[in-house]
């Protein structure tokens, strides 16, 4: 027994023993450096956290080890005091009570900072995983709305009265919002989807038929093309029609004071009756009559009245009545001057 | 991607469900805006209307005649000038009359008279600054409209009561005055004929 435990393998495990330990405390002062150049430095940087936990754990790393080879050296040695308490291939080594876990004080300092970046980092790769999964979706959708679009292209291609403008936005559009995954087609002309752009169309559809129905009023504007060119002939005929009713109120006022009794004097049924055979007589709106004359002052000039002139238009046949009557009942009408 | 490619069948049905009432109801929108233009125009184009304004006219022209022979006998050109704005004034307001105040230019026409009314009980105010200088510099400050718009702002200005309208409104306006005003001409042209027709030659001559 004694020459078994006081051996030349018992002296080298002692050795062994006591250059573990040496290690042991080097670590630890090297340890309680590293924390004295933390505690010191006060930008405690993420990269710097980095390399002192890289050098932890491989000190870690040795001393497990170096414990590992120890226990191993020292398990088939020394008496076996299984007391039938324990199990029966368990057995305290002479070293066992010189195993010492190692203290990790970058862990203590360390372990608030490392729960935070992890949670951090978990957070930030799963809406990254989920951002590129709806960029995936998205590019799908994308891809099919363009061969759809391209479908309804070809058969939508007559479908060209849109204006420039409505060009102008789509292209517009098209500049904003191209990808560099994303190939945007053109939109055709015709084709304007947006609310603006339908509204405006919508618009100008209107004010087409519009000029349409001017177009049909006023004579001579079938020769014009363009707005403009039409908007000058509704000018001008309108201008000249209050220039006709402005000479034939004329026309009345020379009339009217002279011919004093000329107004009572006719019926009704003779004037309707006249008034008839005048309008299905005449097709032109435009009066032939030719203008009095005017002074420098812009009135009638009587003087200048030829006397020997006589009216082109005749009485219609048939006797005027000379008694004087109501002319219109003007109530019956709902004209209350 | 083929199924999104080429769609179903009853797809498109369905999407046609869908487009068809749009189309119809668009449709009847447009037939019955050319309907009101057909019957605005038919109405000033119809003998009956035309009969009445005439009738209309003469009696105003009656009572306008018995207020001038009322009124001192001032000279000629004067009578006749201020005849001539009061005859222009009464046939203007038969035929908003007539109109029935349907459109904005009947309206303004007979409101305008209203106006008129109260203008004349208001003292005139006196004008202070040169009214020149103050043209001058409005004509110089004036930004140049495009041609379109010129000519619409002229448009507004003809037909009366458009002004400050939008441009389809305006073009309605233009089309109901238009056709007004034509019924207007061939009505007084009708009247001033008839009357010249009725009345003794001597008076016209001057022998």
């Amino acid at each position: 027994m004694l020459e078994g435990l006081v051996s030349q393998e018992s002296l080298s495990l002692n050795s062994m023993d006591m250059s573990v330990l040496e290690r042991l405390k080097w670590v630890q002062q090297q340890q309680q450096q590293l924390q004295q150049v933390v505690s010191h430095s006060s930008n405690n940087s993420p990269e710097l956290l980095q390399i002192l936990q890289f050098h932890g754990s491989n000190n870690d790393e040795l001393l497990e080890s170096s414990f590992s080879q120890f226990q191993m050296l020292g398990s088939g040695f020394g008496p076996n005091y299984n007391m039938g308490f324990g199990p029966p291939h368990e057995s305290i080594s002479r070293t066992s009570s010189c195993h010492m876990e190692p203290v990790d004080t970058m862990e203590v300092l360390l372990k608030t900072g490392e729960e935070t970046r992890a949670v951090a980092l978990k957070n930030k790769r799963k809406p990254e995983v989920k951002t590129r999964e709806e960029q995936k979706t998205e590019k799908k959708i994308k891809v099919e709305a363009e061969t759809e679009s391209s479908m309804k292209g070809k058969s939508n291609m007559g479908n060209t009265e849109a204006s420039s403008d409505t060009s102008k936005e789509t292209s517009k559009g098209a500049s904003e919002n191209q990808k560099l995954d994303y190939i945007h087609v053109r939109a055709r002309r015709g084709q304007a989807t947006d609310r603006h752009s339908l509204a405006e169309r919508a618009r100008r559809e209107k004010i087409s038929k519009k000029m349409k129905y001017l177009q049909d009023i006023v004579p001579g504007c079938n020769k014009v093309t363009g707005k403009a060119g039409m908007l000058d002939e509704i000018i001008n005929y309108v201008q000249c029609l209050q220039r006709q009713v402005e000479f034939l109120s004329m026309k009345l006022a020379v009339l009217n004071p002279e011919l004093e009794l000329a107004v009572e004097d006719v019926s009704v049924k003779q004037f309707q009756a006249y008034f008839t055979n005048v309008v299905a007589s005449k097709q032109s709106i435009m009066v032939d009559v030719p203008l009095f004359p005017l002074d420098q002052q812009g009135s009638l000039d009587l003087s200048a009245i030829n006397p020997n002139q006589t009216t082109s238009i005749e009485a219609p046949s048939g006797s005027w009545e000379t008694q004087s009557q109501s002319l219109y009942n003007t109530s019956s009408l709902g004209f209350h001057y | 991607m083929v199924e999104s490619l080429f769609p179903s069948i009853e797809n498109t049905g369905e999407s046609s469900r869908r487009k068809k009432p749009r189309i119809s109801e668009t449709a009847e929108a447009e037939i019955e805006a050319r309907r009101v233009n057909e019957e605005s125009l038919k109405r000033w184009k119809t003998n009956r209307v035309q009969q009445i304004y005439a009738c209309k006219l003469v009696e105003a022209l009656r009572r306008v005649r018995q207020r001038s022979s009322t009124t001192s006998n001032n000279e000629t050109d004067k009578l006749v000038s201020g005849a001539a704005r009061e005859i222009r004034d009464t046939a203007d307001r038969v035929l908003a009359a007539s109109a029935r105040g349907t459109t904005r230019w009947s309206r303004a026409i007979l409101a305008s008279r209203v106006r008129a009314k109260l203008k004349k009980h208001r003292k005139a105010k006196k004008s202070t600054g040169n009214c020149k200088s103050r043209k001058g510099l409005t004509e110089t400050n004036r930004i140049k409209l495009p041609a379109v718009e010129r000519k619409l702002k002229i448009l507004g200005r003809l037909v009366p009561g458009c002004r400050k309208v939008s441009v389809p409104n305006l073009l309605d306006e233009a089309t109901d005055y238009i056709a007004a005003l034509e019924m207007q001409v061939r009505a007084m042209e009708a009247l001033a004929e008839l009357l010249t027709a009725a009345a003794p030659r001597t008076t016209l001559t001057g022998t």
